[in-house]
């Protein structure tokens, strides 16, 4: 049985508020950010038609949304996501080279996840951080002016988090 | 050294923190504007002459005077912070080391605009300024500048923060006002537009972070004042997010009257090419806006200097200018590709269509094809006038502006550089490996003393 | 005041007429009729919302009205733009237009499979006809094309996403006319698809109408695959009294002999599903579906078929025969032929009339 934490459906009805009545439907992308989270971070079918009845909407409207945005997962990523920024500024600055290295150093590819499961990389597009690159998304902040020795306190970091 | 108005006290020691941000005199310009009539605010603003911050440059005072003021129906302020333009970091800044500067414009402009409850609506990522913002709203509103009756007024504004979930198409106005209805981010058929039917179809204005921070300086320190800085149709100041190859990349005021010889290569701001390499492009304003080469950059067609400003960005048209957009500065030396740039451009922008109109949709993934072929030796001749012939077919054809931001880059780079596209493509081999460097540019380039 | 409203002057490809307030630059189009009428793949004048999406309506407007003569800077989407008093539109005398329309039919067709020998859209098709009107012969795209994951959407509609468009019309059919919309537009960008996300099977009473709204052969009828071409069979108007609450009973029978191989609704001249009593005639699933005897429906005569449609081929043999006239300007020389079609091919024989033969034809039929 799928269910939000107390906290979390308080946090639901908190931000349904923010929104004049009848436009429950606005509070869809924030309530699915707090699934992703709360749920294994991914959107699983049952989440979202559970994320519907929430908001009183049609599954159908859910999956829109869901497959439209880049943040939400619609199958299981491990249990820290990289996601590199490639687009033009931080190309100019090496990106690909952290890509590279991020792919020998965990040896997966772009979009895969490592088989213990702890690690998947993505690449995106400009994260707004241009003036900091090479650059990538880890969590709920940024890693800026990334090196080969940055990436690897990072993948350690994990490591010593997962333990 | 010109005047800072927005970011004069980012480096005063916990600013983000209301305690300090009241103390170096903030909201001082919602004590000001609540005695005012909202007219007299819209006014104001109008003759400040400020320019939309986002990237379309349109006069913020007009864009508030179309708003429509049906009776009994609620009017919106919705603050545009899907930051996403390649290039720019500007609004994050703000959000991120000056929260209570957008709050405080914001309280004004939604007095000026008749707007009870305003939003943010912030790119997906900005996970953590998210909170930022939202603690600051709350301080805003335990010290009365927010909630009911604000100051005694009458006034009442509530404000919240909504986040995105990665999508650049949200931040054109009618995609973002349907992604805050909790949709698909599909720009909206226009008309109508958002000043008649906006978020659930009431009357909405919607605003970059910067356009409404800088009413702040606007309303402390009058309109005129506010316009005497700049120049021509350019007042007031503007954030330039600096990037690319230069020593100093990070956020600048300007005050729009410097050149961009001096923006590059002073101290004061990028301090110049990192590892003595030359200047070889620049593209000025945001991912969209055409690419220059060194020597179109730095001085107009007419051979003079050209401005860190709307009208001098923009001078020569696209035949031989750009524009001022965003202010998201790109800077690229001797060393970078432009057609790998190119490339991973169009990439950004196949992968940012919303796929609703067929231009758009199929354009934009067709000339990512053809770029990243040339890119990677494959390409032939007839391939640079076919990515000619499709931007062109694509820009202007569109439901939204991304059609157009995706065609000027390509126009832009085989307009200034198709040579060194040729030399892609008979250099199969030579240009996995090598470089095309600055060849036949040699000269005009500026190299600092 | 009067009741009568003020009609507004629009002149569209020098042609004027006058038209209420409100109207769109197409639907002003679609008065005069003819070839000034630009051509609209998403537009459904029935579904509200609808347009704006595929961009071939983009006309030129050389001047917004008489009290704002200046020209729009861009062509814009015919379908949803309202005309001024004293507007000028150009559709088929503008350059720019017909430059733009190529570019959108080239869009459309880029990533489009091509596939019409098997598609049963074929002869009814809206990107077939844009096609012949628009397209250029050969594709500049040399990349794969796209694909998609199949999807089984039910037994009685069958999805080919790679024919897809985008119009986003069945969308629209499903939220305003069906109970409840379990499909959608999902991912996004060349990516975008229409689906119902989990398999499911669309299934209520109106959910046949999302195919008559398709302009292609995306949806197609799960019935009728692979039956028939639709030029083989003879079309006829028929109702019955149908219990359906919503549905107008009056339907498009296309027959091979005594035998119903397909039941539409109605269409009009635009492709559209016919109005009655200004009420759209949208058909239930019963009649679409599970109606399929002749003796179930009051037939009232022939559909009309548009003289230019593939459809209308052999099926009025009592038309007379157009007069040879090479002869007659040539002072009597036969135009020469360089082969004769009929003495190499048994399928184009002249003497057999297909609308004869009451069953689908069969190359035995032709060798006779």
């Amino acid at each position: 049985m799928i269910q939000f934490k107390e906290t979390s459906l308080h946090k639901v009805n908190e931000i349904i508020s923010r929104y004049p009545k009848g436009k429950q439907k606005s509070a869809l992308l924030p309530v699915l950010h707090l699934a992703q989270v709360e749920f294994g971070g991914w959107l699983d079918v049952p989440v979202m038609d559970y994320v519907a009845s929430l908001l009183s909407i049609e599954p159908i409207e859910v999956y829109e949304v869901a497959s439209f945005y880049s943040m939400y997962n619609l199958k299981p990523v491990g249990k820290f996501v990289f996601e590199v920024c490639q687009t033009g500024p931080c190309m100019l600055n090496g990106s690909d080279q952290i890509i590279d290295y991020i792919k020998q150093q965990l040896n997966i590819g772009v979009g895969e996840t490592t088989t213990d499961g702890l690690f998947t990389l993505k690449t995106v597009e400009c994260l707004g951080a241009c003036g900091y690159a090479p650059m990538m998304q880890f969590g709920k902040t940024y890693r800026e002016h990334l090196t080969k020795e940055k990436v690897d306190a990072i993948i350690k970091e994990c490591r010593a988090k997962a333990n | 050294m010109g005047r800072k108005l927005l970011l004069e006290k980012a480096h005063v020691e916990g600013i983000r923190h209301y305690d300090v941000y009241r103390r170096e005199g903030g909201y001082r310009s919602v004590e000001k504007a609540l005695k005012m009539q909202p007219t007299d605010i819209v006014e104001e603003v109008k003759k400040s002459g400020l320019r939309g911050r986002g990237g379309a440059g349109f006069p913020t005072g007009m864009k508030w005077s179309f708003l429509a003021k049906p009776d009994g129906v609620p009017r919106y302020l919705v603050c545009n912070a899907d930051e996403s333009e390649p290039g720019t970091f500007k609004d994050r800044y703000l959000m991120e080391f000056i929260p209570h500067i957008l709050i405080e414009g914001m309280i004004v402009a939604s007095y000026a605009l008749g707007s009870n409850v305003s939003y943010i609506y912030i790119r997906g990522e900005y996970d953590w300024i998210t909170d930022i913002l939202e603690v600051a709203i709350a301080e805003a509103k335990q010290n009365g500048w927010l909630g009911k009756n604000i100051l005694g007024s009458g006034f009442d504004c509530e404000m919240y923060v909504q986040r995105g979930a990665g999508a650049y198409i949200c931040g054109e106005e009618t995609a973002l006002l349907e992604s805050l209805e909790g949709k698909r981010g599909n720009p909206r058929i226009k008309p109508p537009f958002p000043a008649i039917k906006g978020l659930w179809d009431c009357p909405t204005v919607v605003n970059n972070v910067e356009t409404l921070a800088a009413v702040v300086p606007i309303i402390n320190e009058g309109s005129e004042a506010y316009a005497k800085i700049g120049i021509g149709k350019s007042t007031g100041t503007k954030l330039i997010s600096a990037c690319g190859n230069i020593n100093k990349p990070g956020i600048y005021e300007i005050d729009m009257t410097i050149s961009v010889e001096e923006f590059i290569y002073s101290d004061e701001y990028c301090g110049g090419i990192p590892n003595g390499k030359k200047l070889k492009a620049c593209i000025p304003g945001g991912s969209s806006v055409p690419i220059l080469p060194a020597n179109l950059l730095l001085t107009t067609a007419k051979g003079e200097k050209r401005l860190m400003n709307y009208e001098g960005l923009s001078d020569g048209g696209f035949a031989t200018g750009s524009m001022m957009g965003s202010g998201g500065f790109i800077v690229l030396d001797e060393d970078q590709c432009i057609v790998k740039h190119t490339y991973t451009l169009a990439r950004f922008y196949r992968h940012e269509s919303c796929g609703q109109c067929s231009p758009c949709r199929e354009g934009t993934g067709w000339m990512e094809k053809i770029l990243q072929r040339i890119e990677i030796g494959k390409g032939t001749m007839s391939d640079i006038d076919l990515l000619w012939d499709i931007q062109r077919k694509i820009e202007g054809n569109t439901i939204c502006p991304l059609g157009d931001a995706a065609a000027w880059p390509v126009a832009a780079a085989i307009r200034h550089f198709r040579d060194e596209f040729e030399w892609h493509i008979n250099n199969p081999e030579k240009c996995l490996t090598e470089n095309y460097g600055l060849m036949h540019y040699a000269d005009p380039i500026h190299v600092p003393a | 005041m009067s009741d009568e409203t003020k009609k507004i002057k629009v002149t569209i490809d020098n042609i004027t007429i006058d038209v209420d307030p409100g109207t769109t630059i197409l639907n002003a189009a679609r008065r005069i009729g003819g070839d000034v009428t630009p051509p609209a793949m998403c537009y459904y004048s029935k579904l509200e919302g609808s347009g704006g999406k595929c961009r071939t309506c983009l006309v030129e407007v050389a001047a917004g009205s008489t009290a704002d003569p200046r020209p729009m800077p861009k062509l814009v989407a015919s379908c949803r733009t309202g005309v001024m008093d004293g507007m000028v539109v150009k559709n088929i005398t503008s350059d720019k237009v017909t430059d733009a329309r190529n570019g959108v039919v080239e869009f459309l067709l880029l990533n489009h499979p091509l596939d019409c020998p098997i598609c049963d859209q074929a002869g009814e098709c809206h990107l077939q006809d844009l096609g012949y009107d628009h397209g250029k012969e050969g594709t500049r795209y040399q990349f794969a094309r796209r694909t998609f994951k199949k999807e089984d959407i039910g037994p009685y509609i069958q999805l080919h996403m790679t024919r897809c468009i985008l119009c986003y019309r069945c969308t629209y059919v499903a939220d305003q006319i069906t109970n409840k919309r379990v499909h959608g537009i999902v991912d996004r960008g060349d990516h975008a698809a229409i689906s119902t996300y989990i398999s499911k099977a669309i299934d209520n009473d109106f959910s046949g109408n999302m195919i008559d709204v398709c302009p292609v052969g995306a949806l197609t009828d799960k019935t009728f695959r692979f039956k028939n071409r639709v030029w083989f069979t003879k079309p006829v108007d028929a109702h019955r009294s149908c219990t359906t609450p919503g549905c107008c009973g009056k339907a498009t029978l296309w027959l091979r002999g005594e035998e119903v191989f397909r039941v539409t609704a109605r269409k009009d001249e635009w492709g559209e599903v016919q109005s009655y009593d200004g009420k759209p005639g949208w058909i239930c699933n019963t009649c679409r579906f599970d109606t399929k005897a002749t003796a179930s429906w009051t037939i009232e005569g022939l559909t009309t078929i548009s003289r230019h449609s593939v459809i209308g081929a052999n099926k009025y043999k009592t038309l007379e025969m157009p007069k040879e006239t090479i002869k007659e300007v040539m002072h009597g020389v036969e135009p020469k032929l360089l082969m004769d079609i009929h003495s190499v091919s048994g399928v184009n024989n002249p003497d057999i009339h297909l609308s004869d033969i009451d069953r689908p034809a069969h190359s035995s039929d032709f060798k006779k």
